[in-house]
């Protein structure tokens, strides 16, 4: 690799934090039209900058940043290595798009008080996006534990603040995330000053040194528990999932899509940093067995969640809760890898191939979600209401948008092509190597109920509607601007599909085994 | 070796945290909150952490405390105490699960922390060696503004958006008066309620007093204990005691608020940027002028801090203008 192009993969390491961060600073002292044009050139800037990264992943380098030139222990690492790339770079499309979509879409952004009462379009999008964009980006990139706890914390905020932006209404759900995300990084915390206190160090690398050496097993365990305990509140994993389902259905258009499709990937980035980097699992053979009890657990809580959720998606009346739901649906199929991740038989391709489906089904959700959503908010803006039955024969005024949000479900509901059918087929042929035929149960399980509600939410547009709905506005060109960045994720759900082999190789650069 | 000044101290926390928690009227719970802080204060000192002292007793006593004061005054009693309500059919069922949980939990964490074989920080033979490249003398300033000043950074943000987001839910959505470059958050211009006439009096005599303690922590962090958050914090208070007296504080926070409140984050990344554009990592800056560097972003982001703490305390009144 030629030596500028590494050059440049660091300096982009820094940037992908620091430029929307420095964005988010100036966007609040601009007024509103400047914010949208400052979002849209940032976000450009931004997939402009992971390029050089995901580039330098591919060609089989971990580009690293020691931050001011201070190595660990006393420093800050920054390091992109396969996992990295990869959420980089899903941040990086899902997130320019949905700027687009909230830059040309005045009520994507949310609801403000005015001087003439609530109107649609809110300033506070801009700063608050940005900066969840910015924390986004590095909790992804972080080599070290307690700046991870800062980059969840930097997300975790604006997104809450991101909810609220939804009017009165959201308030109450807004206030209850708070307190769920704020628990939860809390719990991390005290997962991470207990692995400091056995091992004396923050960075990752070096922590899993340090605790090869630790002979008691007690403390990491406990330290692992804490964390996993922590961020599956914040991704939702059930049981604690309830502060989903109003948070993302309440949010602004805009913002829903953000939530379901990136935000909860910050939580299971961190998760599987914890799992794979920073806690080695092959300590002694004690720990082993705790630690594969808790990954039993957790995957029992993903079949749970898979078919609750998809149960509980089936049972709504209402376009955004049904989407939401689904999200709790698809959240379980990330948990339910756990227990292949760390078989007793210590079977790296096992792992490895369970990892790959853990990756592949996160990163296509969330593409195919984030487009769901836009979809969904897109028609709950414009016909005031997201009553299924109130949206039938919509579709007659918005083909191209129910031909989105049709490629869209064929990610979510595990269809050929897509990255879901992928990460699925991954998930089905470890689970076989592993000799876990109840998985293929709550995959198959998972696959028809998810067909089931997708079909419940988007059919009903298609009827025709007994009253002749000619009557509504005629669709303006915004509104079909919107429509387009839907369908440019409906065709990314599909093209990504094709990239399932090269998203394994960038997988291994830098993996934990 | 325990003394019985330390079981004292351990024992006010438990009574203390207990006057938070049991009360039903929202002005015990703060009083009791402003103790605790008071006694959680004294316990740093007594483990000679000056530094965390200093920032307990002014962000996490003093300021939190002003906005219970606040909330305490304006609706004494919680609404509706919400799901703390015992089930109607088993009462006794949520206290149990809860003591249950609560004992398993400490019980468990006890038996770690007591077995774990404690390791000394990795990092304080770094520190020591690699301090003259800093350009500060005090250890801690060294860590938050160079060795983790990203984490700095990041926390300082944290801030600014939180700013950010009760500008956003007030009316206006934190945007400009139209035409104009003054803030257009109703609240800047909003009277405040009656208070004695003795407040503002004593108000006038002590502002200038806390100008100066915020000053001297803030240059006194580069060599002594203090720093950007302790003294953000002090400022904060001043000019909440300013605004609770009646002293006219409004055209200067319409015009300046928001430029203060991200001065400090924007100079601190672009004085990160020098290191990329001088061929080195991000945020290093060369010994020789380092010092320069981490005045003037301390300064900047003091500033920034103190504004952002301000901001909360301003909005917290009627955020959506209504009458």
């Amino acid at each position: 690799m030629i030596p500028v192009w590494s050059a440049l993969a660091e300096f982009s390491l820094g940037a992908v934090v620091l430029a929307p961060l420095l964005a988010a600073a100036v966007s609040m002292l601009v007024p509103l039209p400047a914010r949208r044009v400052l979002g849209a050139a940032v976000g450009l800037l931004v997939a402009g900058l992971v390029v050089p990264l995901v580039v330098s992943v591919s060609a089989g380098e971990v580009p690293e940043l020691v931050l001011g030139g201070f190595e660990a222990p006393v420093g800050i690492h920054l390091r992109a290595d396969g996992l990295g790339a990869v959420f980089l770079a899903v941040t990086a499309l899902v997130g320019l798009v949905l700027t687009g979509y909230a830059a040309v879409l005045p009520a994507a952004e949310g609801r403000c008080a005015g001087p003439k009462g609530w109107q649609q379009g809110h300033p506070g999008f801009w700063p608050l996006w940005l900066g969840c964009w910015s924390g986004l980006n590095a909790v992804v990139v972080s080599g070290d534990l307690f700046n991870l706890y800062v980059g969840l914390e930097l997300v975790g905020l604006t997104a809450v603040a991101l909810v609220a932006l939804g009017g009165r209404g959201s308030w109450e759900a807004a206030l209850r995330y708070l307190f769920v995300a704020v628990l939860g990084s809390l719990l991390f915390l005290a997962g991470v000053g207990l692995l400091v206190s056995v091992t004396g160090t923050l960075d990752i690398a070096q922590t899993r040194e340090a605790l090869a050496e630790v002979a008691d097993p007690e403390a990491p365990l406990l330290a692992l528990v804490l964390m996993t305990l922590g961020l599956g509140m914040k991704a939702a994993l059930l049981p604690m999932h309830r502060w989903l389902v109003p948070a993302h259905s309440s949010a602004p258009s805009g913002v829903s899509p953000i939530l379901s499709g990136l935000v909860i990937k910050a939580a299971l980035v961190v998760l599987l940093r914890a799992w794979l980097w920073a806690v080695p699992l092959s300590g002694g053979a004690q720990s082993h067995a705790a630690v594969q009890w808790l990954a039993w657990l957790l995957g029992a809580l993903g079949a749970a969640a898979v078919l609750g959720g998809s149960v509980l998606a089936l049972r709504q009346t209402r376009l955004k809760p049904l989407v939401a739901y689904s999200t709790v649906a698809q959240i379980g199929y990330w948990f339910l890898a756990f227990p292949l991740l760390v078989s007793a038989e210590h079977d790296d391709a096992l792992a490895a191939g369970a990892y790959g489906a853990v990756i592949a089904l996160a990163a296509g959700h969330a593409i195919a979600k984030a487009g769901l959503f836009a979809a969904a908010g897109l028609l709950k803006d414009r016909y005031g209401t997201d009553e299924i039955a109130a949206l039938r024969g919509a579709g007659a005024h918005h083909p191209a948008l129910i031909l989105a949000m049709g490629l869209c479900a064929v990610g979510l509901i595990g269809l050929p092509v897509s990255l879901g059918f992928t990460g699925k087929w991954q998930l089905a042929t470890a689970a076989i190597g592993a000799g876990q035929w109840w998985l293929i149960v709550v995959l198959a399980a998972g696959t028809l109920l998810a067909a089931g509600y997708l079909l419940r939410g988007i059919a009903p547009l298609l009827l025709q509607s007994e009253d002749e709905p000619a009557a509504a506005k005629p669709v303006s060109v915004r509104e079909r601007l919107g429509e387009s960045a839907v369908m440019l994720l409906g065709l990314a759900t599909i093209g990504t599909g094709l990239l399932g082999a090269w998203l394994g190789d960038l997988l291994g650069v830098g993996a934990w085994w | 070796m325990i003394s019985s000044l330390d079981i004292t101290l351990g024992l006010a926390v438990l009574a203390v945290t207990g006057l938070c928690l049991i009360p039903r009227s929202r002005l015990v719970i703060t009083m009791g909150f402003l103790a605790l802080g008071i006694v959680v204060t004294m316990v740093w000192l007594r483990l000679d952490s000056l530094d965390v002292a200093l920032a307990e007793a002014a962000i996490g006593t003093g300021l939190l405390s002003a906005l219970m004061v606040w909330l305490a005054v304006r609706s004494p009693e919680p609404p509706g105490a919400g799901g703390m309500q015992p089930s109607p059919r088993l009462p006794w069922l949520r206290p149990l699960i809860g003591l249950a949980c609560g004992g398993t939990l400490a019980v468990v964490a006890a038996a770690v922390w007591f077995r774990v074989d404690q390791q000394l920080p990795a990092w304080q033979a770094g520190v020591e060696d690699q301090m003259p490249d800093t350009g500060v003398e005090h250890p801690i300033t060294g860590v938050l503004l160079a060795f983790r000043a990203y984490d700095t950074l990041l926390e300082s943000a944290i801030l600014m958006l939180t700013a950010a987001a009760v500008l956003a839910l007030c009316r206006g959505g934190g945007l400009s008066d139209p035409g104009t470059h003054r803030l257009g958050v109703h609240q800047t211009s909003a009277p405040m309620p009656p208070v004695p006439s003795a407040l503002p009096w004593a108000a006038r005599l002590l502002a200038p007093a806390l100008m100066l303690l915020g000053l001297w922590l803030l240059f006194a962090g580069s060599a002594e204990s203090g720093g950007a958050f302790q003294s953000g914090a002090v400022l904060a208070a001043a000019f909440i005691l300013l605004r609770t007296s009646h002293v006219s504080l409004g055209a200067a926070t319409a015009h300046w608020l928001r430029p203060v409140l991200v001065g400090g984050v924007v100079v601190f990344i672009l004085a990160g940027l020098a290191g990329p554009v001088l061929g080195l990592p991000w945020l290093s800056w060369q010994p020789e002028w380092a010092f320069a560097a981490v005045l003037g972003v301390e300064v900047l982001l003091t500033a920034g801090i103190a504004a952002g703490l301000y901001t909360l305390f301003l909005t917290l009144e009627n955020p959506e203008g209504v009458r």
